[in-house]
């Protein structure tokens, strides 16, 4: 090619493109309708919801794989693939029956063996699952929709663990997909939920694209959180992962996306006075802020100390630091457990209330604290622990602590609480975190509030008042039962501090005004969405 | 690049963090951490997992997320196009105003427009990138709905897709390369102007355009490209910055994300690449130094 020919051809392609030539056919509008474009609130980095138990994976999971049964907006476990169960006189035979009509997205049948693998591959993972699986004499399939599991005790709790939103979830695989071992990722993402996943368009970090499985048979009940009818509306749903807030809510605003699942509440003034975009309470069990101890040196592995903390704490301060002047986004707590939930109590809660640093320094004295540095870890790249570690440090310094802050990264945080040596090499005595609400309704998966020293979470407290609580509401046979457990044991977690939680603290989620359907949640509900 | 290869391995080893503690969850045991640090082979001793990955590497097998379980390779190629179109649309940008920007600037020194050009300069330098990002997210695509927000358009499915998407970004992310180009073509063009033989040119009435771009400006060419070479570092750092506040989902942000979960394979084979793309760049310069000063061989 001579260059007289090349610029010739450059130049003809540049008119081209100047007017569209080059360009993919748009959706149609019919097409665009039918898919959703939402912003998650962090990267799908991988798909194995048993393997990896971050909430987002969680989120993605529950389009992709049905589950046994499903928590509803009341708590109560219903039924979801099963239509039936029966609990043997003694408590200890469940036997379960699968719907009929259950596909898999490769077009091959659910069948009871694929129940029994996910199970067990889920038990090996999940609290509940742990507990199952050591009173557990077998689990077997009776024929292809029918299972069993027989346990060595009684297990009151069972519909719950199958049904409960907390990850990891009751996710059904196919057998040989299930099989993988539990510590081991997946790959291949075969469910049978109400929409298939399209690995091939999967950017991790970018972009996740979910598609209508026509086969999916929905039951006929109206849906509620994981229960019900999960019928969907949208042929498509394409996640795309925005990690900028500020970037999210102008992509929102211009119509780029339809969806936003956490808008910053910093931003949600702009938001609300868009006249395409409604704002609302996401997660209405929102979340726990929390500080944990450590247990096993000092000065925290005084009791006194502990409490001296508690006692001047004031969540207001926390709360304020997080959510900003919104009132509506956070509530005080003298409790471990999620307000406005059926069993939260503020029973022997009141140190939570106290916000009295003058006592506090009273009892600080009385513990004879030798001054031994309080080595804060404090992770900054997350909002929330940055913002209470702030918080954290002036309080301790006002009743008289001293205070070494470890501003670093939550990576090196989640390393760092794994160790039980001495603050002085290596370890810590102090870390910020916080809880979804949906983990702290009850003690079922609420890792963070048990007692039982080395087996705890991090912190390793050890009280056995609180791990015989615990026991005792999973014993428990009925409402009443539990709430007057919940309520000692909110009071013996409170005296021995178990943990000092900050606060509870909601979010907003936003969507443009043309997306119908769109409900309050534990967790992002596609199911009855649509979009004008 | 084995001594790159060996530094990255080593800073990694011995960097706080976990990542099977990040992939375990809060919910995790320690005893489940520890199981899946083992199933990751993080618990083997360093010199067998480095020389492991160092043997597949040459191989050209840059191994696989931890998180994602996809090839690194997979993961590079899928974020290589948006990275590759947002460096060469800003070099381009940077190059074709800041140099001009900078003769000029030389020219009419002492003047306004020399003045207004060392200004834009201090302000390229002192504005951080996000902020200019915002800015002009905000004016151009929301007030203005000119070109969109966020995201990438491959180059396949249209050439005017593709550029409405990276304008903003490349501007944003140009803007300190113009600002560093165009004081160094300044300084540069200062220099020569002063000397003898463009004194003899403009003697002989020879034009003003001639004298600055064919006279003075190829004598001031050797800082110039060193400059440009030398601020390709520049623009992969403002990559992983100009690409999180765009949403382009290119290979700043794949590092971000791997930095941020301690996904080593995938940090390990980034950097690698960036490296391989830097000395890429440095011989690039060299080889362009024979051509604008024959005297120099090598």
């Amino acid at each position: 090619m001579d260059r007289r020919s090349f610029l010739k051809t450059a130049a003809g392609t540049g008119v081209l493109a100047a007017s569209g030539g080059l360009a993919m056919p748009a959706l149609s509008q019919g097409a665009a309708a039918k898919t959703l474009r939402f912003v998650p609130q962090a990267n799908l980095a991988n798909f194995d919801p048993i393997w990896g138990t971050q909430y987002v994976v969680r989120n993605a999971a529950l389009l992709v794989w049905d589950t046994l049964y499903g928590i509803d907006d009341k708590f109560q476990p219903k039924r979801q693939m099963t239509e039936g169960e029966e609990v043997s006189a003694d408590g200890l035979t469940w036997t379960f029956k699968l719907r009929s009509g259950l596909k898999f997205h490769d077009g091959t049948p659910v069948l009871a063996k694929d129940v029994v693998a996910s199970l067990i591959r889920w038990s090996a993972r999940d609290p509940m699952g742990l507990m199952i699986r050591a009173i557990q004499n077998e689990i077997t399939a009776v024929d292809d929709r029918t299972f069993k599991w027989v346990l060595k005790q009684p297990y009151p709790k069972m519909l719950f663990a199958l049904a409960k939103n907390n990850s990891p979830c009751t996710f059904i695989m196919p057998e040989r997909i299930a099989k993988t071992d539990p510590f081991t990722q997946i790959t291949e993402y075969v469910g049978s939920g109400p929409m298939k996943f399209l690995r091939n368009e999967w950017v991790p970090g970018a972009k996740a694209v979910f598609e209508k499985f026509a086969d999916y048979a929905p039951r006929e009940e109206a849906p509620s959180w994981l229960s019900g009818g999960k019928k969907m509306l949208l042929d498509r749903v394409e996640w795309v992962i925005i990690p900028d807030a500020a970037t999210a809510a102008a992509a929102l605003q211009s119509g780029e996306v339809d969806w936003w699942e956490t808008a910053l509440s910093d931003l949600v003034p702009v938001l609300k006075g868009h006249k395409d975009v409604n704002v609302d309470i996401g997660d209405p069990l929102g979340n726990i802020g929390a500080f944990r101890m450590n247990h096993l040196h000092p000065p925290f592995n005084n009791l006194k100390v502990r409490q001296a903390v508690l006692t001047a704490l004031n969540q207001e301060d926390y709360m304020r630091a997080i959510v900003g002047d919104d009132d509506k986004l956070w509530k005080p707590m003298a409790s471990f457990f999620t307000p406005g939930t059926p069993l939260y109590t503020e029973e022997g809660g009141e140190m939570l209330k106290m916000k009295n640093v003058a006592a506090a320094k009273k009892l600080l004295a009385e513990s004879g604290y030798k001054d031994e540095p309080v080595i804060c870890v404090v992770a900054q790249d997350m909002a929330a622990t940055k913002s209470m570690g702030d918080v954290t440090a002036e309080l301790l310094k006002s009743i008289g602590m001293k205070v070494e802050f470890v501003a670093t990264d939550w990576g090196t945080v989640g390393a760092r609480r794994a160790q039980k040596t001495p603050p002085s090499q290596g370890g810590w005595s102090m870390f910020h975190t916080w809880h979804a609400g949906a983990d702290c309704v009850n003690p079922a998966s609420y890792t963070a509030i048990r007692a039982n020293g080395d087996k705890a979470w991090f912190g390793w407290p050890d009280v056995p008042d609180v791990e015989k609580e615990v026991t005792n509401w999973f014993n428990a046979k009925d409402l009443a039962e539990e709430k007057a457990v919940m309520g000692r044991l909110n009071k013996a977690a409170v005296q021995n501090v178990v943990y000092a939680p900050t606060g509870f603290y909601l979010g907003y989620q936003a969507w443009r005004k043309n997306v119908q359907g769109v409900t309050s949640g534990p967790f992002p509900v596609f199911w009855g969405v649509s979009k004008a | 690049m084995a001594f790159v290869a060996l530094f990255v391995f080593s800073l990694l080893y011995i960097a706080p963090g976990d990542p099977a503690a990040v992939i375990a969850g809060d919910q995790a045991s320690p005893a489940d951490v520890e199981r899946i640090r083992a199933s990751l082979g993080l618990d083997r001793p360093y010199l067998v997992r480095f020389g492991e990955w160092f043997f597949r590497v040459l191989q050209g097998d840059l191994g696989t997320s931890i998180f994602t379980s996809l090839p690194v390779t997979q993961l590079i190629g899928q974020r290589i196009e948006p990275t590759l179109s947002l460096m060469v649309l800003t070099l381009i940008l940077a190059v074709s105003i800041a140099v001009p920007l900078g003769v000029i600037a030389a020219w009419k020194a002492g003047t306004w427009v020399d003045r207004a050009v060392v200004g834009f300069a201090v302000f390229g330098f002192s504005v951080p990138v996000f902020v200019i990002g915002y800015l002009l997210a905000y004016v151009f695509a929301l007030k203005l709905d000119w070109v969109p927000v966020q995201g990438y358009t491959p180059i396949s499915q249209g050439i005017w897709p593709w550029f409405k998407n990276l304008i903003l970004p490349s501007i944003t992310l140009g803007t300190v390369y113009i600002a560093l180009i165009a004081r160094i073509t300044r300084a540069t063009m200062l220099e020569v102007l002063q000397q003898d033989y463009v004194r003899t040119a403009q003697a002989k009435g020879v034009g003003n355009r001639d004298v600055l771009f064919l006279h003075s400006l190829k004598n001031a060419a050797v800082p110039v490209v060193t400059i440009i070479g030398i601020g390709v570092a520049l623009l992969i750092g403002g990559a992983v910055v100009t690409e999180s506040v765009f949403a382009i989902p290119g290979l700043g942000r794949l590092t971000l994300d791997a930095i941020l979960r301690r996904d080593y394979p995938v940090i390990q084979g980034v950097v690698l690449i960036f490296s391989f793309v830097y000395v890429l760049v440095n011989l690039a310069v060299d080889l362009i130094y024979t051509l604008v000063d024959p005297r120099i061989r090598y």
